[in-house]
């Protein structure tokens, strides 16, 4: 059976705490902050807001489509992690409601979860250590 | 590289009844956030324990992420949109259960206007009857049971969380601000 792997070691630097106005990307949002504050890294936690539709991607590759507007985001975790390239890649899981309070839960896919009226979210700087 | 898409969708966008505000993200640094760690006790609303904890510690403003636990009361509502069109969406009536499972949520800490502590919640929940739901947690009608809730806290002290009303929505909305300057 193959072994756990560490991957990094490091500690967590910044926080940043931003606001997400109505019709802006979520998962694209999130790179953007990461971009204007410096982070090469990150944890994204405390998130809470709505989405006009939510999108979750199955195991299949395909979407499942929550309808609004306003689908709820009741918990979301994430990394946002530097590419070879230099760009930023953020991938975001969570559980969203919809309208009736039933839940459903996957990875938000990047261009497809727009804001609804307001995204809160709290960014935490991860610094990997030199020797990795 | 060609990228497969399977077909995914096209985001919808919304039409707010308000005047577009250039500024899309609201955005504050600090250079260290505080870490806590609260144990949030039966008998209490989890406004009162998390006002009261945090404020003892000097913190007005939090991201929190609150942990599994019981409640004996939970209030909450669901965002639906609203008959009147004055805004897009609205918060319909609240909704209250008797002995919830708090599964998990976020929640953050800031102030009104006038400076009262406003915490805005988050959360997923499972019913007495096994049915599993979430929205918006009503913190002040919501009453811890007897499994206490554990909240992880990081707090932010550089700048404040202050709900402001948001021309755009025209609904009040938590932001970043640059602290107040007391004296």
């Amino acid at each position: 059976m193959a072994e756990v792997r560490m991957i990094e070691s490091g500690r967590m630097g910044r926080v940043a705490y931003a606001r997400i106005a109505p019709n802006e990307d979520l998962v694209l949002s999130v790179e953007k902050l990461c971009l204007a504050e410096g982070f090469g890294h990150a944890f994204v936690r405390g998130a809470l807001g709505s989405l006009v539709d939510a999108c979750l991607e199955r195991v299949d590759g395909s979407c499942q489509v929550i309808r609004g507007p306003a689908a709820e985001i009741v918990s979301l975790a994430g990394e946002v992690r530097s590419q070879p390239d230099g760009s930023l890649r953020a991938a975001l899981t969570g559980v969203v409601a919809d309208t009736h309070g039933h839940l459903y839960g996957g990875p938000f896919v990047a261009g497809a979860n727009a804001v609804c009226v307001t995204f809160e979210v709290t960014l935490e700087e991860w610094l990997p250590s030199p020797d990795n | 590289m060609v990228e497969k898409l399977m077909g995914l969708p096209r985001s919808r966008t919304v039409v707010h009844p308000g005047p577009f505000r250039p500024v899309r993200i609201d955005r504050m640094r600090d250079e260290k956030g505080r870490h806590f760690r609260l144990s949030l006790p039966g008998g209490r609303t989890l406004h009162e324990s998390l006002v009261q904890a945090l404020a003892d510690e000097g913190v007005a403003s939090a991201s929190m992420t609150l942990l599994g636990g019981e409640l004996a009361e939970l209030g909450f509502c669901l965002a639906l949109p609203d008959p009147t069109g004055r805004v897009l969406a609205t918060y319909g009536a609240p909704h209250t259960v008797q002995g919830a499972c708090f599964i998990f949520g976020n929640a953050t800490l800031g102030s009104s206007t006038s400076g009262t502590p406003v915490v805005h919640c988050h959360g997923a929940f499972r019913t007495a009857d096994g049915a599993v739901r979430g929205g918006h947690i009503l913190t002040d009608r919501t009453v811890v049971g007897r499994r206490s809730v554990t909240a992880v806290v990081t707090a932010l002290d550089s700048f404040e969380l202050r709900v402001v009303y948001d021309d755009e929505t025209r609904m009040p909305l938590m932001r970043p601000q640059a602290r107040r300057v007391h004296g």
